[in-house]
């Protein structure tokens, strides 16, 4: 047979590389400036682009998407080349890709600080920028599928199993959740309302970490451990079995993000049992990581990078069985809305992902540089580091979460609420604290890897071009004599990409189809109507300034938060709430029933100055409002967009919109001003007030049915 | 072979005890409406769930202590027909019954599991509790058992090939033994018989089997899934979110009432009188800084809510007034309602250091509001302002 010299393509996965460690240190810095605000709410600096809401999206999405995405496409491209035996289908679409993602990165960065938010956890991003980003991932696919289509290899490694399922799968994703319906250059509201939304958002929120975190660093893994082991993979017959079950079962367990909410019972435990069902698929990667190591423990003791990967995968080992313990409705009851959760991701992010990007870092870095690392030593101490500040982040957070959840559950004998709120979330400061030295001393390991990257690059140079040579692949595939049944499939990529396409669709079709079309989910309740104008633009105010990341909207019947908060959420109260505003963490208390509950100058000087109204309160204060003019000019085109989504705005209200505004508006200014409040005409704090006042009030202000049909 | 058939049969009996609790909970709930079952009880799901692992790690063990004992008898069988000898025996007899004690120690906790949840009451019932620790104490000694048998076999074993083969094999620990067995390794020196010859830019890969544990751990998790959703949403025994909240609720307002009853606490807008002691001052206090401060100001001269020190009220100034106020609020006027915040006791303590703010001098105090309150004559008497309002206000404020 022919025997073929060509060149793999190492600058592109050289830039992605770099992309990877600077994206790092900007979303880690994020990561540590939101922590610090936590507990020293000065650390605000009194600025919108500088305030928590803002600075939190920047944090997630600069990890996710930033750090973990430029670290994914550094292990594809630099693995499926040499997996297929060929260069990358086309440097140019190489180029667009990493230009068209970085391009993504800032606008993101920008915007989400200027507050151009979807209100939706790790789907923030507005509009053009979610076009963009199925633009760029699909030049990503056909980079990627015509490099599969023309490899010298026969048959595709399991490492390229997962990237096809990752390819389709995110593409899916995207997609189905970020239909939305744009009002303005730059802002939209979602297509979906209330329970609905909350349902697809999670949906795509718990695959986001399934299919970014998850799946394509398990292909990675495949690729980069036996490399760094020198250990022949432990079972292939573990693969095909746990791939498979993975991504079928991965797609149902998003409703698990919503336990005990307003979404129907039956989708509910949907989450929770395909959650425990998934122990074991995702234990198999993690097996077949660790026991591909058998034989090779010795080389642990030596190695820095295998040191990291053993621990990334034991950390993906420990949060993919927390996860599903999570998802128990006795233990979700405890730790949903509190740090939990957080040490939770961070067991991931911080484990998983990030000591996974390390290895493969230290391993490829010296490769295509074509020199040793500079110091072995300086990345076994980047190593020591990083774990002992995985170790200071996670068990604060753990305990603050556990202690938290108690505390809001425990009643004085005489059946009141033993704790206020405030007194629950001062009690964990400590916990805080600690939890940021924990992040500083991760970012500081990150650092010295940083310098031990440069010193490499500098004393090496770049193989831009390395030469290679393979046979030609056959153009017929050999007989299949006595050969696995799976082997049928890893020779046809269109069929695999198929394949997966359909194992992840049902799940996804099966849960979100029959929410949207079966009215009984979503009982209507006649007392519920739509925003008024006012509202409206108050409501898309505290979209703005992340309000949600903080307080959630989402009173669940547990018999503390009846007491606490009132009247447990009904799915009919969120119809006309695009997109919904439930949260998923309660740094500060609920607010689904707050309106109402103080009065609006309450309110006022609560938002200029938190402390003043709840002395001890880690609440920043949002003193701009108090000058930002209402944008008026925009709330027929809101109303448009809200009547075109279904919300039953009476024919031709756009146009009368901004009179009630101003009408209501007004209202609220006369009534501070017989407090003594000087309040400008339409400011936006009105808006603010006017929205705070109308959550969930609707419910509360109708008749009151008993408790026994309340209840029931 | 033998062992694959072992381990089949106790997988087998695993799931028998498993199922078996599944369905006897479903059966004890068939007989009346959903309640609260002891299985939502998260100390009985944590003293199941101990029980269960328990139950699995002795499956397990029992599983690799038939492994070893049949290698143990086949090599003395091979011995006695060279020559018979006694000890064979005995040896023989004596591993019968260890084995077969094993198969029924994984019996046991099956059937006191199902008593266990017949004589089920709402609540952990202490019956229940001990019964529950007692199958734990019991799993753990059927543990200690069969890990010293193990041993003891181990080292037999250890000395046999010592004997026999002579450093041929490198002395391994138990433990690692009983790991490569854990998850059916092979050993490594026997790695190129099971290399799929495949190669991914130099990647090979092996053909190990599924570790036992993984596959069956993954059955489990889909029964449990079966028995969750036929629980939940078939049988209708366990009961959904909104079912949890009123049996909670009813458990609440039992337990309130239980407790009232006991207690001198219960005083109502009724019967309070105004406190004197210094101590109930001070534990009001803590109580307005907490709370009331936001809206009044620490020295109580009045924000968002009205002047504190001054003789006007709003909505009366007795100390029944005040203790109403707290309780049930005005929330028309952004007073919250305080009741399921703190206890009645609590807020007499309140509603006493309020009215003790009366006539100080706050740095900057708000213009009164409301009516000027005075005091009848005798403070012990003062029938408030209360009384005439009580049933107008009393419709408003009653969920």
């Amino acid at each position: 047979m022919q025997v073929e010299k060509f060149y793999y393509d190492n600058r592109i996965v050289k830039q992605f590389a770099f992309a990877t460690i600077l994206w790092g240190v900007v979303g880690m810095l994020a990561g540590l400036l939101i922590a610090v605000q936590i507990y020293l709410p000065a650390a605000n600096f009194g600025l919108p682009f500088t305030t928590f809401g803002r600075v939190r999206p920047v944090h997630t999405n600069a990890v996710i998407f930033a750090f973990v995405g430029n670290g994914i496409f550094m292990g594809v491209y630099y693995s499926l080349q040499r997996l297929c035996k060929a260069r990358m289908f086309s440097d140019l679409l190489g180029k667009i890709h990493f230009w068209g993602w970085q391009f993504i990165i800032v606008l993101a960065a920008v915007t989400l600080l200027a507050g151009y938010t979807s209100g939706k956890e790790y789907a923030e991003l507005e509009w053009p920028i979610d076009i963009l980003i199925a633009l760029i991932w699909i030049v990503f696919g056909i980079n990627m599928f015509g490099t599969i289509i023309k490899r010298r290899e026969s048959h595709l490694y399991v490492a390229i199993w997962f990237y096809i399922a990752t390819w389709i799968t995110v593409t899916m994703l995207h997609v189905v959740n970020s239909f939305e319906l744009p009002f303005s250059m730059l802002k939209s509201y979602s297509f979906y309302a209330g329970v609905q939304d909350a349902l697809v958002q999670w949906w795509y929120g718990h695959n986001a970490v399934a299919f970014f975190l998850t799946t394509p660093y398990l292909g990675v893994m495949y690729y980069f451990l036996p490399k760094a082991a020198n250990r022949p993979v432990y079972s292939y017959r573990l693969s095909i079995i746990h791939f498979w079950a993975l991504i079928f079962l991965y797609i149902w367990a998003g409703p698990h993000h919503l336990l005990y909410t307003a979404l129907p019972d039956w989708a509910q435990s949907l989450g929770t049992v395909f959650s425990i069902m998934l122990i074991a698929p995702s234990w198999g990667g993690m097996l077949n990581g660790l026991f591909t190591l058998r034989g090779a423990w010795d080389k642990v003791r030596e190695d820095p990078i295998l040191k990291f990967m053993v621990v990334a995968i034991t950390c993906y080992g420990m949060s993919t069985f927390e996860g599903p313990m999570l998802s128990i409705k006795s233990v979700n009851a405890i730790t949903h809305f509190t740090d939990w959760t957080i040490a939770h991701v961070h067991v991931g992010a911080l484990g998983w992902n990030g000591f996974l990007t390390f290895a493969i870092l230290y391993w490829l870095i010296p490769r295509i540089y074509n020199t040793p690392l500079y110091s072995k030593k300086l990345a076994t101490n980047h190593f020591w580091i990083g774990t002992i500040g995985i170790i200071l982040y996670t068990i604060p957070m753990y305990w603050a979460g556990f202690t938290q959840a108690l505390m809001w559950k425990q009643f004085t004998a005489e059946g009141t609420l033993k704790f206020q709120f405030l007194e629950t979330v001062t009690h964990i400061i400590p916990m805080y604290i600690t939890r940021s030295i924990g992040g500083v001393l991760y970012l500081s390991g990150v650092f010295i890897m940083v310098y031990n990257i440069y010193k490499t690059v500098k004393a090496g140079s770049l193989v831009a071009d390395e030469a290679a040579e393979a046979p030609a692949l056959a153009s017929h595939i050999e007989p299949q004599s006595k050969q696995y049944w799976h082997r049928w499939i890893e020779a046809r990529p269109i069929q695999m990409l198929l394949f997966s396409l359909v194992a992840v669709a049902i799940g996804g079709i099966l849960e979100l189809v029959p929410t949207f079309l079966i009215k009984s989910n979503i009982p209507t309740i006649a007392a519920v109507k739509p925003y008024t104008p006012l509202e409206l633009q108050g409501r898309d105010i505290y979209i703005r300034e992340g309000c949600y990341l903080c307080h959630s909207q989402m009173v669940r019947p547990f018999r503390d938060e009846v007491a606490r908060y009132g009247e447990y959420s009904k799915a009919g109260e969120f119809v006309y709430d695009h997109p919904f505003q439930w949260g998923s963490k309660r740094t500060g208390p609920d607010l689904a029933r707050v309106g109402g509950k103080y009065p609006d100058s309450w309110h006022f000087n609560h938002m200029q100055d938190p402390q003043s109204m709840s002395p001890g309160s880690i609440m920043p204060s949002y003193t701009w409002l108090y000058e930002n003019k209402i944008d008026t000019a925009i709330t027929p085109a809101k109303i448009r967009a809200m009547t075109t989504l279904g919300v039953p705005y009476e024919k031709g209200y756009d146009l009368k919109a901004n009179a009630d505004l101003m009408e209501q508006a007004k209202k609220i200014q006369t009534g501070l001003k017989t407090e003594k409040l000087e309040a400008g005409a339409n400011t936006e704090i009105l808006a603010l007030i006017a929205y705070l006042q109308r959550i969930g009030s609707d419910i509360k202000n109708a008749p009151k049915p008993t408790v026994a049909a309340l209840t029931n | 072979m033998f062992k694959k058939y072992s381990s089949i049969s106790y997988w087998v009996k695993a799931l028998v005890v498993v199922i078996s609790i599944g369905f006897s909970s479903n059966d004890a709930f068939a007989a009346g409406p959903p309640k609260a079952s002891e299985l939502s009880n998260p100390l009985a799901q944590v003293l199941l769930v101990i029980i269960v692992g328990l139950l699995l790690a002795i499956g397990l063990l029992a599983n690799v202590i038939l492994g070893a004992a049949q290698v143990y008898l086949q090599r003395y069988k091979d011995e006695r027909k060279k020559g018979n000898n006694a000890v064979g025996k005995f040896l023989t007899i004596a591993l019968l019954c260890l084995t077969t004690s094993a198969l029924f120690a994984a019996d046991t906790p099956a059937a006191t599991a199902a008593v266990t949840e017949e004589t089920s009451i709402a609540g952990l019932s202490l019956t229940s509790f001990y019964v529950m620790v007692s199958v734990i104490f019991l799993e753990l000694l059927i543990l200690w058992v069969l890990l010293a048998n193990l041993k003891k076999l181990l080292a037999k074993e250890a000395a046999v090939i010592a004997d026999t083969e002579e450093a041929a094999v490198k002395k391994t620990s138990s433990f690692l033994l009983w790991w490569d067995n854990f998850n059916s390794f092979k050993p490594i020196q026997e790695e190129s018989s099971i290399d799929l010859g495949h190669d991914y830019d130099g990647i090979r890969e092996l053909d190990n089997r599924l570790p036992p544990w993984w596959l069956y751990g993954f059955y489990l998790t889909i029964i449990f899934a079966g028995l969750y959703l036929y629980r939940y949403h078939v049988a209708k025994s366990a009961p959904l979110s909104k079912e949890e909240l009123s049996i909670a609720l009813e458990q609440a307002a039992a337990d309130k009432e239980e407790y009232l009853k006991k207690s001198a606490s219960n005083v109502d807008e009724n019967t309070v009188t105004y406190l004197t002691s210094p101590a109930d001052h001070e534990a009001g206090q803590k109580i307005f800084t907490t709370i009331c401060a936001a809206c009044h100001l620490a020295d109580g001269g009045g924000s968002v809510g009205p002047n504190m020190t001054d003789n006007y009220f709003i909505h009366g100034g007795g100390i029944k007034d005040i203790f109403k106020t707290i309780k049930y609020g005005y929330p028309e006027k952004g007073m919250k309602s305080w009741k399921d915040d703190y206890s009645p006791t609590q807020i007499a303590q309140l509603a006493s250091y309020v009215k003790s703010l009366v006539g100080t001098k706050p740095a900057k105090g708000k213009e009164p509001q409301g009516v000027l309150y005075e005091e009848k004559t005798g403070t012990s008497s003062a029938t408030d302002s209360t009384k005439a309002k009580v049933d107008s206000t009393k419709a408003v404020v009653v969920k």
